[in-house]
């Protein structure tokens, strides 16, 4: 009887124990996990602020007036080739090359 | 003797069971003292350890209701690129409970937020009873710095969504704007407040949300704004307006207003100079109109491009007569009435239809109701009040009726699109809405009008001709519109159009250039018609966005 006394006075204190770690643990991975969640927030921000500034970056005006300053423009209607024209120029280039 | 051997052996053996147990007692004891010292011990670096982990970390409590802010998803272009988006931003707010000196913030704040209003924040931080007063909101972080190395009690920071517009003014009036709560005021902002959704939130959360895919390209509408700057500079006009639309799809591909508003401040939108006059107004639009008055007679079977209308007279309207620009000395085919832009003609073949055909051909149009898009309702068209003879001539020509030109252009791109409706729309759309939709039109008056508008553009004697580029087999109609003023019109300001479209032998994209009141220049030899500004400023456009557009150029001879 005593034995049984002692061996569930044990499991007692064990349980209460284990409870007790895992109380804690799960505060812990909370705690873990709300950390996380504060990165993945974070991580949104600055995703939100690098698109922003992309976006800023890659305006059509800024782009327009860089293009024109590397002295490029709108294309014109002589610069656009039929494919397979562009495609009989290699074959005649890789003739000329001796390939 | 044997008893007390035997009594020996019995106090021997009850000595060993009594050791045993005391033992065992120990034993038990040791354990349970080992036990629960282990378990303290771990309650202890448990506690230690909670401790150190988490040294500082102080949660505060606002008791004080703060004002919701709203989570809106970023609106996108039709190839994916931003246009709006939400940011953290910084806001800050003050407690009257704990400021010291409040006349001394309000000084030291002015420094670095000169255009505060003083009067009200010192009677707001007069009432010691609240312990929460809003200062500035969605502050940029280089201010936030500044005002928190003022170092005044009683200030604090709270981090908001702030909606921010990466292209400036392009598009402006499309987006429209956000209050401070981010709620949508115009524009798309308010169609995803009433339409998408938006998310109600205490801190700086943003959406997860989808994007809104707009059928806008900003490479296109750039170079819209663009050229219709270039032409308010050009011909000194009072603000400028156009768009681009796809008349498969109906989707708009640009839409803009000169001079144009910065969706950060949206008080500028309601400015009525600032109005987006693509829907916001109506217009008499002059002879642009000719295009629809011209189909509703082949369509009608009223006259064939062939057909002969004598023009050499004026018609008279009332106590007005109705004359052309460049009176003709012979009668024109009804394809001349449209190349030549015939008042005379178009009011002629009006007449012969009748009023009621020629205000059911318009009502089928949708030229007679309110349009809606999701940039917000387009300006309800001013229409005659009564469709008399009078009516019925002017309004031929494009006069005695008042339409926002997204209106006019939708209707004019069901013309060129074989008569099937278009429905315009500012979002992106995977599939042609109007395929199934039965024409209203004959394919044969779609092409027949495709052919005078092209040649209008491409033959001698047609008033676009400035609009042509090489190659892209471009169609169009000028309108130039006086403007009405007390008593009548005024021929000095006109509103100058150009109704264009391309490629011609399969119209796939219209544009619609207003210029309001432009002056003539010296290579216009003064003349300040559509011919003369609106035209060449749709050539410069399309020659700039067709290759954006992949429409493929054709040999210059071939396309003639």
């Amino acid at each position: 009887m005593r034995l049984l006394n002692v061996t569930a006075f044990f499991f007692a204190i064990a349980s209460a124990l284990l409870l007790y770690g895992l109380n804690y643990d799960t505060r812990r991975l909370e705690a873990e996990v709300q950390v996380k969640e504060q990165l993945a927030d974070r991580a949104r921000d600055d995703i939100a602020v690098l698109k922003a500034e992309r976006g800023a970056l890659a305006r059509p005006d800024r782009i327009d007036a860089i293009a024109r300053q590397l002295g490029l423009s709108p294309p014109r209607v002589d610069q656009f080739v039929d494919g397979r024209e562009v495609s009989a120029l290699d074959e005649r280039q890789e003739g000329g090359n001796g390939r | 003797m044997a008893a007390d051997v035997n009594g020996g052996t019995a106090r021997r053996a009850e000595a060993g069971q009594d050791v045993r147990r005391r033992r065992t007692r120990s034993v038990t004891e040791t354990a349970v003292y080992a036990f629960l010292f282990f378990a303290f011990a771990e309650v202890a670096i448990h506690l230690l350890t909670l401790g150190l982990e988490h040294q500082g970390g102080v949660t505060l409590a606002v008791s004080e209701p703060v004002a919701t802010s709203f989570s809106r998803p970023d609106i996108v272009d039709r190839n994916g690129r931003l246009l709006a988006t939400d940011l953290e931003a910084p806001s800050i707010y003050a407690d009257p409970g704990i400021v010291v000196d409040r006349d001394e913030l309000v000084e030291k704040l002015a420094t670095v937020l000169p255009d505060i209003d003083s009067k009200e924040l010192l009677r707001a931080l007069s009432d010691r009873s609240r312990r929460f007063v809003w200062v500035r909101r969605g502050v940029s972080p280089k201010i936030a710095q500044k005002v928190h190395d003022l170092g005044l009690p009683g200030l604090s920071f709270r981090y908001e969504l702030k909606r921010a517009y990466p292209d400036g003014k392009l598009a402006g009036h499309v987006l429209g704007s956000v209050n401070v709560d981010n709620r949508g005021l115009s524009g798309i902002e308010k169609y995803i407040d009433e339409k998408v959704g938006t998310d109600p939130i205490h801190a700086a959360v943003l959406s997860t949300r989808p994007p809104v895919r707009l059928s806008l390209d900003i490479g296109i509408q750039h170079a819209l704004e663009d050229e219709l700057d270039a032409a308010e500079k050009l011909y000194r006009t009072k603000g400028a307006a156009g768009l681009v639309l796809n008349i498969k799809t109906g989707e708009i591909l640009a839409s803009a207003s000169i001079p144009r508003v910065d969706p950060t401040w949206p008080s500028q939108a309601l400015d009525s100079k600032h109005l987006d006059r693509v829907i916001g107004g109506t217009y008499e639009l002059g002879s642009v109109f000719k295009t629809l008055t011209i189909a509703m007679a082949l369509d009608e079977g009223i006259a064939k491009p062939d057909t002969m209308v004598d023009v050499r007279q004026p018609l008279q309207v009332g106590r007005f007569t109705v004359k052309d620009f460049h009176s003709s000395s012979r009668p024109l085919s009804v394809t001349e009435v449209f190349t030549h832009s015939s008042n005379i003609g178009a009011g002629m073949l009006a007449l012969q239809a009748g009023s009621d055909k020629l205000e059911n051909f318009l009502r089928k149009f949708g030229m007679l109701t309110t349009l809606t898009t999701e940039e917000g309702a387009v300006a309800a068209p001013q229409l005659p009040d009564r469709w008399g003879r009078a009516a019925t001539i002017t309004v031929a020509y494009g006069h005695g009726i008042a339409v926002a030109p997204l209106q006019f252009a939708a209707a004019a791109a069901t013309i060129l699109n074989g008569g099937k409706p278009v429905h315009p729309t500012f979002l992106r759309r995977f599939d042609t809405d109007s395929v199934d939709e039965k024409p209203i039109i004959t394919e044969n008056t779609s092409r027949e009008m495709a052919r005078m508008m092209r040649l209008n553009v491409s033959g001698p004697d047609g008033t676009g001709k400035e609009a042509d580029v090489p190659g892209y087999r471009v169609g169009g109609k000028t309108g130039t519109a006086d403007i009405a003023k007390r008593g009548g019109y005024s021929s000095k300001s006109v509103i100058s159009s150009f109704l264009g479209a391309f490629p011609m032998d399969d119209p796939q994209y219209l544009t619609f250039v207003m210029l309001f009141d432009p002056k003539g220049t010296k290579e216009t030899h003064g003349q300040h018609t559509a011919g003369y500004t609106a035209a060449p400023v749709t050539g410069r456009l399309i020659a700039r966005i067709a290759g954006q557009l992949g429409v493929r150029p054709m040999e210059v001879v071939a396309s003639q």
